[in-house]
């Protein structure tokens, strides 16, 4: 290449891009999606499973029994979830999302026998008609709290911080603040929502127990609650929500998606999905709790190998929130001229801040969310659901286990150092385990 | 009337009992020694009375609907956080947080109100007679916030449609806060009020000074610079 067209390492085409949005916003870039960062950490490609072989008797993959079954909630709650799959359906709040999406998720998961979550903007009763199993969750906002919500709930969730932004609280850009999600959350029409980080009524780890206790007095004992947290220092904060009482513990690594957040929270800050796995198991290990509190990870989360993945390094159960909009139409060559129209393309738009999603999905324009038909969302919902625990099962069986809650870090090998060394797992090809 | 003992008994099963009270017709209860034991008479749905002969401590009264809550000396962290009808009286203090996230009814302290009173409140009517610590009404969507004595700093920072009123001095106004001029309503709002709850307050509507959100964090704006990079 001639020295006229060499690019700058240091000022790459996307940074002279970031500089001259900001000088003339005034203002931090603010975007939905996740990190777009290209992943030069470890993550769950980096691991790979090990079958039987003459070691270990595989089951037959196609059809041998597996169990799927997924019980949380086993620590206090006198009813515990019990779903038939282990990939459960994240909390996005009505306002982020349509209403139609809302409704589609709902009845997909019900279909397939797994859960749902409300989100930051309290619960839409058409969610509650549609849920099997709702989780409700109880964010610092606490727009649209309601304690007959809360007691209708199969479990409560209270909501520390999320992956993509741990520490900060949730954006909801004024296009989306329409005079019905204004109402449901008691706001202006219009404003730039911006939720606060920090809950009302407690602050710290210790006045978090009693926050716990109120919960389950206000629902008489019945539900788990769970704690979410995002990935940041895992290894204590998992201990802590342990401590304060918590049935279940969410962790969204720093994959996690989002309807808005600044681009620099997304990209710069908590620690990956993988790493946050393994940090939380080692924590329940560390304080006895490991199997007694369970454990759901979230964050990046594709398809049923990462999913496997995740239950293998110890967690019980998964949230998907992108891949769920994504089994929605998300990023769909569909209406193309409405991805450019945002300056996008399909397969590129992260563009869920704007309100103007193409395909219906993270908007509040009727005629936009026309395109989201419900049914037909809620089947495909329903049938990744169904395709991600397949896959899980397939490779549990591979390895050999009856149930896919048997895999263990001991069924895979790690394909890079980094990874053997978040993961504990001996890199392929060696008995080491690195940084051991 | 039922009166209930705590001495002895878990929270759980002294909420358990004030439930029981209610479904079998009691409208009023008493709630004896206390203890500023945490979590009393949480998530109530029915119009009783309850009263607290003592102090409570964290979250008294959190998610209730319906009933009057009287607690006859002071009140922990978060009281009544979230309530969405009903009435809490406290006749001492109350500690950080008190009617967090509140969405309707009346909160009324007759003494102090410590740090982020009201926060995020969302409805509702919030009622001090004496003094509050930094940034009572933070973020306040809907409402009324009312202290009749001094305010702490960063008071009413990053409102939304929270209308606040103060009687006494006020330390520091929290960002983009204005200070107006109360209408002719809000002085016969305050003069009906006050004398219905806190007839022992001695100042009146017209003493009031009124703090409403000047708009300028409602949408982002980069005129608005300046008041953006303080903001809480
Ligand atoms: C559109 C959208 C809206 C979201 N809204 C919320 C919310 O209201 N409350 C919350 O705790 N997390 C919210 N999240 C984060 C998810 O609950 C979850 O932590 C994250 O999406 C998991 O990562 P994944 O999207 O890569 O699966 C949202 C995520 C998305 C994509
Ligand atoms: S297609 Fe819609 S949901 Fe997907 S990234 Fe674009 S705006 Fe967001």
């Amino acid at each position: 290449m001639s020295d006229a067209l060499e690019t700058s390492g240091t000022f790459r085409p996307e940074v002279i891009e970031d500089i001259q949005i900001k000088a003339s916003s005034g203002l931090y870039r603010i975007r939905g999606w996740g990190t777009l960062r290209e992943r030069r950490w470890a993550t769950f490609d980096d691991l790979t499973f090990l079958p039987c072989s003459l070691t270990r008797i595989p089951l037959e993959g196609y059809r041998e029994k597996c169990s799927t079954k997924t019980l949380l909630g086993t620590r206090f709650a006198k009813k515990p979830i019990e779903l038939d799959v282990p990939v459960m359906i994240t909390g996005m709040s009505w306002g982020a999302l349509s209403y139609n999406a809302k409704v589609a998720l709902a009845r997909g998961a019900r279909t397939a026998g797994s859960s749902n979550t409300t989100g930051d903007g309290g619960m839409l009763m058409a969610e509650r008609e549609n849920s099997r199993t709702l989780i409700y969750e109880v964010l610092p906002s606490r727009y649209g709290i309601n304690v007959h919500h809360m007691r209708m709930a199969d479990a409560i969730e209270l909501t520390i911080g999320q992956g993509a932004k741990p520490g900060t609280g949730g954006l909801l850009l004024g296009s989306k603040v329409s005079d019905v999600i204004a109402r449901q959350r008691d706001l202006p029409i219009g404003v730039d929502q911006r939720s606060p980080a920090r809950h009302p009524d407690f602050l710290g780890p210790d006045d978090m127990i009693i926050k716990v206790e109120e919960l389950r007095e206000a629902t008489d004992w019945q539900v788990p609650i769970f704690i979410k947290m995002g990935a940041s220092r895992v290894f204590d904060d998992v201990k802590l929500a342990a401590k304060a009482g918590a049935d279940v513990i969410v962790v969204d690594g720093m994959e996690g998606g989002t309807g808005a957040s600044p681009a620099i929270l997304q990209e710069h800050t908590g620690i990956p999905t993988l790493a946050a796995v393994c940090e939380a198991r080692a924590a329940l290990e560390d304080i006895g709790l490991y199997g007694e509190v369970q454990l759901i990870i979230a964050g990046g989360i594709r398809d049923g190998v990462d999913a496997a993945k995740a239950l293998a390094l110890g967690a019980d159960a998964i949230y998907i929130g992108t891949a769920a909009l994504i089994a929605l139409n998300c990023n769909r060559p569909l209406f193309i001229e409405d991805y450019r129209a945002l300056g996008t393309e399909p397969h590129h738009c992260h563009h869920c801040h704007t309100g103007r999603c193409p395909v219906g999905i993270t908007t509040q324009d009727p005629e936009l969310m026309k395109r989201l038909e419900i049914d037909e969302g809620a089947e495909r919902i329903a049938n990744l659901l169904r395709a991600m625990t397949l896959e899980i099962q397939m490779l549990a069986r591979a390895c050999g286990k009856s149930d896919i809650h048997h895999l263990e870090p001991e069924d895979m090998a790690a394909l890079s150092m980094e990874a053997s060394a978040v993961c504990g797992i001996p890199l392929a090809g060696t008995r080491k385990v690195f940084g051991r | 009337m039922a009166e209930i003992s705590c001495d002895g008994r878990t929270t759980r099963d002294i909420n358990s009992e004030i439930r029981r009270a209610i479904a079998a017709g009691d409208r009023e209860i008493v709630v004896k020694d206390p203890g500023a034991r945490h979590n009393l008479a949480v998530a109530i749905l029915d119009p009783a009375r309850i009263r607290i002969s003592g102090s409570a401590g964290y979250f008294c009264g959190g998610l209730i609907d319906g009933p009057r809550i009287e607690i006859d000396e002071s009140a922990g962290w978060g009281l009544a956080e979230s309530m969405m009808s009903g009435e809490v009286l406290v006749r001492g203090s109350v500690g950080n947080g008190a009617a967090a996230a509140m969405r309707g009814g009346t909160v009324v302290i007759h003494g102090d109100a410590a740090a982020r009173l009201g926060v995020s409140m969302k409805g509702g009517t919030i009622l001090v007679a004496g003094n509050c610590g930094y940034m009572a009404g933070f973020m306040g969507q809907k409402g009324r916030l009312v202290v009749c004595g001094n305010t702490g700093d960063a008071f009413a920072d990053s409102l939304y449609e929270t209308a606040c009123f103060v009687g006494g001095s006020i330390e520091g106004l929290g960002i983009d806060a204005v200070i107006e001029e109360p209408s002719k309503d809000d002085v016969a709002w305050l003069d009906a009020t006050l004398s219905q709850y806190l007839p022992g307050v001695s100042r009146r509507g017209r003493d009031f000074k009124k703090v409403v959100a000047g708009r300028k964090l409602w949408n982002f704006d980069k005129r608005e610079w300046k008041v953006w990079q303080e903001a809480l």
